[in-house]
């Protein structure tokens, strides 16, 4: 939990509180609690059937939870029908209204909320103008790519300024490159008009691009919440460590412990793993050390360091033109992974299949799991 | 993840009601109660009154007295004529089914095979009769079979045959007609289940070696079960209770209980045997008609998930 | 199933023999209704005759009338309740009495009509009986027969539509301030509009041609079309029958056609835009 214990009224501007969802006796979200910013975009991110789905239908009003409470500036929305609360949503699908024109889907909302027809079309225009689509106005949905059919979504569902913006997988049904662009696109106008924004998807880097803050989900539990380089630099579990990119576990249990260095004995390494700052734990003590494969280095000689390090042979490798990754067959006989960023071209020839190598990283370049 | 239906019970509750009440009250006092009073009716005894049964239910100096004459069922149970006739109804029902299934299948096979253009164009010609006139096609028939209706003008004046063939008021007629009439009640849901399956399922099938009609007894065949009994019992059950085919091109030996049902009715106006009548042709169909329900459900359920 | 090509001869052959069986018979019931003798089926020249014989009958033009009204409000009817019943069958979790419910939108789908006009014929006897008001035996009672007949038909037809039909459409709309009146009128409704008119065609035609309820509800002076031809065809056939099965035929296949067609167009129109639209 990153959140202050005496939080401001921007800090919790949307407080979960407490919230359960239970489906026939499977609980999909379970008792989870968090506050938002105002202004914020936060992601809740895991895999499918992790409950993040359900908790973003339980803020937008299509789910009642079974208990806890969903806080909006300080107003309580959770007994509210979805049509009376000051939050809108962009349906992966879209869920644009088939037979009407783009503009008519813009102006549903702020017609259901009686805007006077000149106001409206003032701000439908806005809109439209806000996601670059002012010469599409009146096309139909069938009539518009993916991703201005996106864009059409996105304005529909800002156009009543709503005090939280909901984001169901946004990039799910667009292709790869487009996909890079959009979500850069999208964090701009959002954060131009300063929405709170709460999202959710199964894609690490559509979270880690967008969001300000991330929570991790698991089986209806937040396994970790933080800034995305807090996620990524800073996992504070095995399963949150290899839930975001890629990592090398080794298992062990801490050898020395002092205040400012921590050993690790582990078997699949011949030496024990140097950390040059201290944890909280004891001697003898199971953890898991992680360290990222571009964290690593590779090398046909050995390298001067006393510790961290190992020898192994290269079993394959996946070339990715930017970058190759290394599959490395320790001597103790586990497996790791090296990322090799392929600076120089024709870098990635000076290693090949079986490749006797030796690996090493930095002292602080890894993290110690205790979870 | 799709939407459950659970959370419009939150939303106007009043209105939700009021939604499922219209057409729940509807077929209760219209569908299920009259079956009730059938019941009720089937106790009584006929009598020339206004109307013509005698009543159940007396009222004894303030308290109901309930008086069921079980009359009507011993009749039933003892008079072979009304016990052959619902033998012979499933008898019939049961072999026009296999007719209609027999040549409805490869139908619905070979039109959900088509390109969607051809494939649409040959559902409407299937539907298309089945939108005019039931009566009318049933009258049809006569005019072909009857003695010097088209079959044997044609025969006759080609030489086949030198005196008329009784064609009409056979059961052959009966068979005809239920077939013509039924066939698209068989041929619709045999398709819409058909035209779902996956060709490359086949394909696979092939692939691993599989003879067409093997690929077609153990992928096709059980993949349809649910079109097959959806099919089945769009013919059978309703067949069971069928009046105008056996009227019109049946004869006096083509039993079949909707029409005794119609006379006891119609002619002798004998309600309460009517009524003991529909109840156990009910009775009878009321299984079928619960495997008929079943199916559906599970078929909706399956489409909603 | 989508295998171009993979039709086989002999499923043709199966097939055009299929359709000469089923539209064979029709096709007699046209040509003789253009045959100058009485004896039907006896050709002895070619006369429109029987078509002005039918124009002067009074009786049938009268019962088809009654049956074009009955219909017609039937039509209504069933749209609406069997919307209602679909949208129940569609949109609901279960309830107490669901099942129930759902037993009684289906078996009236397979129900033979001797069963269901009999009893509905004792329903309406008995209330008279029982409270003195006289529910006598009319167009009213046949309506009602031939609603509940048809409110099943058109249940099917438009769950069908309904449970095909995107969700997140009607959540998107509740999402922006609609109330669920406002999202079914505005939404729903006329996305499914097609499958409303095929529905109400469905019911329209179910009630012209429907025979035994009709008999046992009717009344003295609500013979239907159907009844008339009936007692005709009892006696005998006569091309004056043949005459009106034409125009029947013709009718009916016209307006089936062209409706078709544009349901079709439709049809095609919205599986486009729904697959753009909601890119599922």
């Amino acid at each position: 939990m990153t959140s202050s214990p005496q939080a401001t009224s921007t800090d919790d501007y949307l407080v979960i509180d407490t919230v359960r969802k239970e489906f026939d006796g499977f609980v999909a979200v379970d008792d989870v609690s968090i506050n938002i910013r105002k202004g914020e975009i936060f992601a809740l991110l895991g895999a499918s059937g992790c409950g993040k789905s359900t908790l973003l239908r339980c803020l937008a009003g299509f789910e009642k939870p079974t208990s806890g409470r969903i806080i909006l500036a300080g107003a309580d929305v959770t007994d509210l029908p979805p049509y009376r609360r000051p939050i809108n949503m962009m349906f992966q699908s879209y869920a644009l209204f088939p037979h009407m024109t783009v503009e008519q889907n813009i102006a549903f909302g702020l017609k259901q909320d009686g805007v006077a027809k000149d106001a409206c079309q003032r701000r439908v225009d806005e809109m439209l103008n806000l996601v670059q689509m002012t010469k599409f106005g009146k096309r139909k949905p069938h009539q518009l790519s993916g991703g201005q059919q996106q864009r059409v979504a996105l304005a529909r569902s800002l156009a009543k300024s709503p005090k939280l913006l909901l984001l169901d997988e946004p990039m799910g049904a667009l292709d790869k490159k487009l996909r890079s662009q959009m979500q850069l696109e999208l964090v701009n106008i959002i954060e131009t008009l300063g929405v709170t924004c709460v999202m959710v998807t199964h894609d690490q880097e559509e979270a880690m691009t967008m969001a300000n803050r991330i929570a991790v989900m698991e089986a209806g539990r937040f396994r970790q919440i933080g800034s995305p380089d807090e996620i990524y630099e800073q996992p504070n579990s095995r399963y949150t460590a290899s839930f975001i990119g890629s990592v090398n576990l080794f298992e062990g249990k801490i050898d020395k412990d002092e205040k400012d260095f921590v050993t690790i004995a582990c078997p699949s390494l011949p030496d024990p793993i140097y950390v040059a700052h201290g944890v909280t734990g004891f001697t003898g003590m199971d953890v898991a050390f992680a360290v990222r494969p571009e964290k690593l280095q590779i090398s046909k000689s050995e390298p001067g360091e006393p510790h961290n390090k190992a020898h192994g042979t290269i079993e394959d490798i996946a070339y990715f033109g930017t970058h190759s990754v290394y599959h490395v067959r320790l001597d103790r006989g586990s497996k790791i992974m090296c990322n090799f960023v392929n600076q120089q071209r024709w870098a990635s020839e000076k290693f090949t299949w079986n490749d006797p190598v030796w690996i090493s990283w930095g002292d602080l370049e890894g993290v110690v799991l205790t979870s | 993840m799709s939407s459950k239906p659970g959370a419009w019970r939150r939303l106007l509750p009043g209105a939700r009601w009021g939604l499922i009440s219209v057409p729940y009250f509807w077929l209760l006092l219209f569908f299920a109660i009259p079956f009730l009073i059938a019941l009720k009716i089937s106790f009584a005894k006929a009598a020339i009154a206004m109307p013509p049964f005698t009543d159940v239910l007396y009222w004894v100096d303030g308290f109901p007295v309930v008086k069921l004459r079980g009359e009507n069922y011993l009749y039933l149970l003892g008079d072979s004529l009304y016990i052959n006739a619902y033998l012979s109804s499933l008898k019939i029902a049961a072999i026009s089914t296999a007719l209609c299934l027999a040549i409805g299948y490869p139908m619905a096979y070979a039109i959900a095979r088509m390109v969607p253009a051809t494939r649409n164009i040959a559902l409407l010609l299937v539907i298309l009769p089945s939108w005019t006139s039931f009566l009318i096609r049933i009258y049809a028939w006569v005019g072909i079979l009857k003695p010097n209706g088209l079959i044997n003008n044609y025969l006759m004046s080609v030489g086949l045959i030198d005196a008329p063939l009784k064609l009409l008021h056979t059961p052959i007629a009966v068979y005809i007609g239920i077939v013509y009439a039924y066939l698209p009640f068989m041929v619709l849901p045999l398709y819409t289940n058909l035209v779902k399956h996956d060709h490359r399922l086949l394909e696979a099938a092939a692939d691993l070696g599989a003879k067409p009609w093997q690929a077609f007894l153990k992928v096709t065949l059980p993949l349809s079960k649910a079109g097959i009994i959806a099919g089945c019992m769009l013919v059978g059950i309703p067949v069971v209770g069928e009046f105008v085919i056996p009227e019109m091109l049946g004869g006096p030996e083509t039993l079949m209980i909707g029409r005794v049902l119609w006379q006891e009715f119609f002619n002798n106006r004998d309600w309460p045997v009517a009524a003991a009548v529909a109840m156990v042709m009910l009775a009878l169909l009321i299984i079928p008609i619960m495997i008929f329900h079943r199916s559906r459900a599970k078929e909706m359920e399956g489409r909603l998930s | 199933m989508n295998a171009p090509g993979r039709v086989s001869k002999w499923s043709w052959l199966f097939l055009g023999f299929g359709f000469f069986f089923l539209y064979a018979p029709m096709l007699s019931l046209i040509v003789y209704s253009f045959n100058e003798s009485r004896l039907v089926t006896v050709w002895s020249g070619f006369s429109t005759k029987w078509y002005g014989a039918l124009m002067e009958d009074e009786q049938m033009l009268g019962a088809a009338w009654i049956s074009l009204q009955i219909a017609f409000y039937t039509a209504c009817a069933s749209v609406v309740l069997g919307t209602m019943a679909a949208m129940v069958t569609t949109r609901m979790r279960a309830f107490r009495g669901k099942t129930l419910f759902s037993g009684m939108i289906t078996a009236p789908l397979v129900m033979p009509e001797v069963i269901t006009g009999l009893s509905l014929l004792l329903l309406f006897v008995s209330l008279s009986n029982w409270t003195g008001l006289d529910f006598a035996r009319g167009m009213t009672t046949i309506w009602i027969a031939h609603v509940t007949l048809c409110m099943a038909f058109v249940t099917v037809v438009i769950s069908s539509r309904l449970a095909e039909l995107d969700r997140s459409l009607e959540e998107a709309a509740m999402d922006l301030g609609a109330n669920r009146f406002k999202v079914f009128f505005l939404i729903t409704l006329p996305i499914i509009t097609p499958a409303l008119m095929s529905g109400w065609l469905l019911a329209f035609t179910l009630s012209l041609d429907d025979l035994v309820l009709s008999s046992f509800l009717s009344g003295p002076s609500s013979t239907t079309l159907p009844m008339q031809v009936f007692s005709s065809a009892r006696m005998g056939v006569s091309p004056k029958i043949n005459a009106l099965a034409t125009i029947l035929i013709v009718s009916v296949s016209t307006i089936g056609v062209i409706g078709w067609y544009f349901l079709e167009r439709a049809e095609r129109r919205r599986q486009a835009e729904m697959q753009l639209a909601t890119k599922q």
